[in-house]
């Protein structure tokens, strides 16, 4: 300790995360007593997000406070916390006036003990009957269950609700298991009713804090000393590990998930450096060190597999690491898990940089992973934004070390999310192909575009209704729709929607843009007319129209008629109407109105493109 | 660093009071900042920094600087 007051200096984002992590690395309570000295700087440059979080409890829960806040932050959130006097959790919920109701939290922690509110389960199990046990636990459920639902009436916080502990030991000892009446059966029960109860609730979630004590064993979790004396049940030495189970549960709430994990090749991935040994001298196999790193590799495709957006970033020759990627047999890691791969001599934070760019994705939302202190010491230094984290120097921790990353946790794995890793591969493959373009034709060709054109398609009015309100540049009237709207012009009779989905050689684009079109006898006007710009470039906007045009033509009209609104964003469209062959008419302010004389028009489809009516 | 030095540094990082205010006599009278949570806290490093366990009887009586004095003599720590 120095003789200046730290607690006034200004920190940088780096120094910020060095002394968290300095923490982290060895959580004793002095660390964590003098990182939060600093509190007010770390907040100012890590706290990406501030939130009012409310802890209620049935122990004494102050000093997992400090812990708590620190946590937070090196998840990039800046907590204002109110904790309640322990054991007063009811009158905190239920009273309007409660000090708890007047802090208007974002967020309700309670951390609730089921050994403090039905403490015969753990202290006297023996003498009761299951009876006892199921009035004890339904009179506890009704309270709870009252005391959540009062709340939610008056607050849309958020209310993450711990579940309930095994004892470390069966009251029963052996026989428990085998018990009718089971100690751990009942306690399992009440996590079963309580998972049930926050299905009921849109607000509550449950925590599993018994996978926590678990994990951490059961024997050594609680402090007797602590808890006897002063009502805190957890031992100090966890205080860092609960204050970032919680962390863990608050973490995707605010959408500081953490979405990429960038690899290293050499010493990451296998063992050696394939430049110098060859892909046969590299260890990678069914052998220590060698299965360390398929184990390894493993634990990342399953993160893969979740959702998760793996890239690679290696000082290397490309040629030596793709011929691993493709040839070696063990790797379980193939080039298509990897969305996007930087593979040079230049310093890895400029990689990062390029890939955030390329995947649209923020730094913040990055974890990198290298076995090289320079290069995390680099990585800190140039972009602490990015979570680094350095491997051990044993491979037989590689794979633990991805067990414990938490920041990747979502509450729910959805189906896009295990699509994820796909999508993002396909994109890859679109820009690395528009990298090596011959003349447009010859690219488009191979493109092997396929446009589906939807008219009227129920199916779409989401999907409709969300394009008009996120398209911006390449929108002729931005015109934002409800999904009610779209029904409607679907119902109407002299209305078309006409949705238009687009597939090409790296897959399926999904639904990328739309038109609205009014069927008069003579004219058919469009009222809507955009398309995502990630479809632009490439033809699609131009045979759609085409498309349209000779549809109205059939129809028996004369003229295709659009208005262009200029905004400050789309000015992408401006240039279209023209392009396409309309003559500008009338204008109205600034509207300008286009009409295309469907006798004269070009409408004849690309050899490049095939196009289908579906539905 | 020795005990002597480590423990006063100690008390008064968890108290938030200047070094030399760690006289011999110091009790929680005299001290705003030593509440029971503080108490429960400072405990709690001495034990960490100090490697050792303190008895849960003696929570109570060591409320003061004179009995964490001797608390940890017992345990051959001298300050």
């Amino acid at each position: 300790m120095n003789d200046n007051d730290p607690t006034g200096q200004p920190l940088d984002q780096a120094q910020a995360v060095a002394l968290l992590d300095g923490v982290h690395a060895e959580p004793t309570l002095v660390r964590m007593m003098q990182a939060g000295r600093q509190i007010a700087a770390l907040r100012e440059v890590l706290g990406r997000v501030s939130i009012r979080i409310g802890c209620v409890s049935s122990f004494t829960f102050e000093p997992i406070k400090p812990a708590l806040e620190l946590q937070a932050l090196r998840a990039g959130l800046a907590l204002d916390a109110y904790v309640g006097p322990y054991g007063q959790f009811e009158q905190e919920l239920i009273n309007p006036s409660s000090a708890l109701a007047a802090f208007k939290p974002d967020v309700v922690l309670l951390a609730i003990r089921l050994q403090d509110v039905c403490p015969a389960l753990y202290d006297s199990f023996c003498g009761l009957t299951q009876d006892d046990a199921r009035t004890m636990l339904d009179g506890w459920f009704d309270r709870l269950t009252t005391a959540l639902r009062t709340f939610s009436q008056r607050s849309s916080a958020y209310v993450l609700v711990q579940n309930y502990d095994l004892p470390a030991s069966a009251a029963l000892g052996i026989a428990d298991r085998a018990a009718e009446f089971s100690q751990r059966a009942t306690i399992g029960d009440a996590n079963e009713h309580l998972a049930a109860l926050a299905g009921e609730l849109s607000n509550v979630r449950v925590m599993d804090y018994d996978a926590l004590v678990a994990q951490h064993g059961r024997v050594h979790w609680g402090d007797a000393r602590t808890a006897l004396f002063a009502r805190i049940p957890i031992g100090n030495k966890h205080y860092w590990s609960l204050a970032g189970f919680y962390v863990r549960y608050l973490r995707p709430l605010f959408g500081l998930t953490k979405k990429v994990l960038v690899l290293d090749a050499d010493h990451t991935l296998w063992g050696g450096v394939v430049g110098d040994v060859g892909i046969d001298g590299i260890a990678l196999g069914h052998d220590f060190p060698g299965n360390a790193f398929v184990l390894f590799q493993k634990r990342i495709l399953d993160l893969y597999n979740r959702g998760v957006v793996i890239a690679l970033a290696s000082k290397n020759e490309p040629g030596s690491v793709e011929e691993v990627l493709e040839k070696h047999p063990e790797m379980v890691l193939r080039a298509e898990h990897f969305a996007a791969m930087r593979i040079n001599w230049e310093p890895k934070p400029e990689n990062l940089r390029r890939m955030a760019a390329d995947l649209n994705l923020g730094l913040d939302s990055f974890v990198f992973i290298d076995d090289s202190p320079v290069e995390c010491e680099m990585m800190r230094a140039a972009l602490p934004q990015v979570m680094t984290v350095q491997l051990p120097a044993d491979p037989a921790g590689y794979p633990g070390l991805i067990e414990s990353l938490d920041c990747f946790d979502q509450p729910k794995v959805s189906a896009e999310d295990r699509q994820r890793g796909a999508l993002y591969k396909a994109e890859a493959g679109r820009r690395a192909f528009q990298e090596e373009v011959v003349d447009l034709p010859t690219f488009y060709r191979r493109l092997e575009m396929r446009m589906i054109l939807f008219v009227n398609h129920a199916a779409h009015v989401a999907r409709a209704a969300q394009l008009t309100n996120r398209t911006n540049q390449f929108n002729m009237h931005t015109i934002r729709c409800t999904e009610d709207d779209i029904r409607r012009f679907i119902a109407s009779n002299d209305h078309e929607l006409i949705t238009l989905a687009l597939m090409d050689r790296f897959g399926d684009n999904g639904v990328v843009g739309l038109a609205v079109v009014q069927k008069g006898d003579d004219a058919w006007i469009a009222h809507l007319f955009l398309m995502s710009c990630r479809v632009l470039g490439r033809t699609v906007e131009q045979t759609f129209i085409r498309w349209i045009a000779e549809r109205a033509r059939v129809a028996g009209a004369k003229c295709l008629i659009g208005e262009f609104v200029p905004t400050a964003k789309n000015k992408p469209f401006a240039g279209f109407f023209e392009d396409c062959g309309f003559r500008a008419t009338d204008s109205t302010g600034d509207a300008q109105r286009w009409a295309l004389d469907l006798d004269a028009a070009d409408t004849k489809i690309p050899d490049w493109m095939t196009v289908e009516v579906g539905g | 660093m020795d005990e002597k030095q480590k423990f006063r540094l100690i008390v008064s990082e968890v108290l938030q009071i200047e070094e030399d205010q760690v006289t011999d006599y110091l009790s929680p009278e005299q001290v705003d900042t030593w509440d029971s949570l503080n108490h429960i806290n400072l405990i709690g490093v001495l034990e960490q920094e100090f490697g050792l366990t303190l008895a849960t009887e003696n929570l109570e009586r060591s409320q003061s600087i004179p009995g964490l004095k001797a608390l940890l003599a017992e345990h051959g720590i001298h300050v």
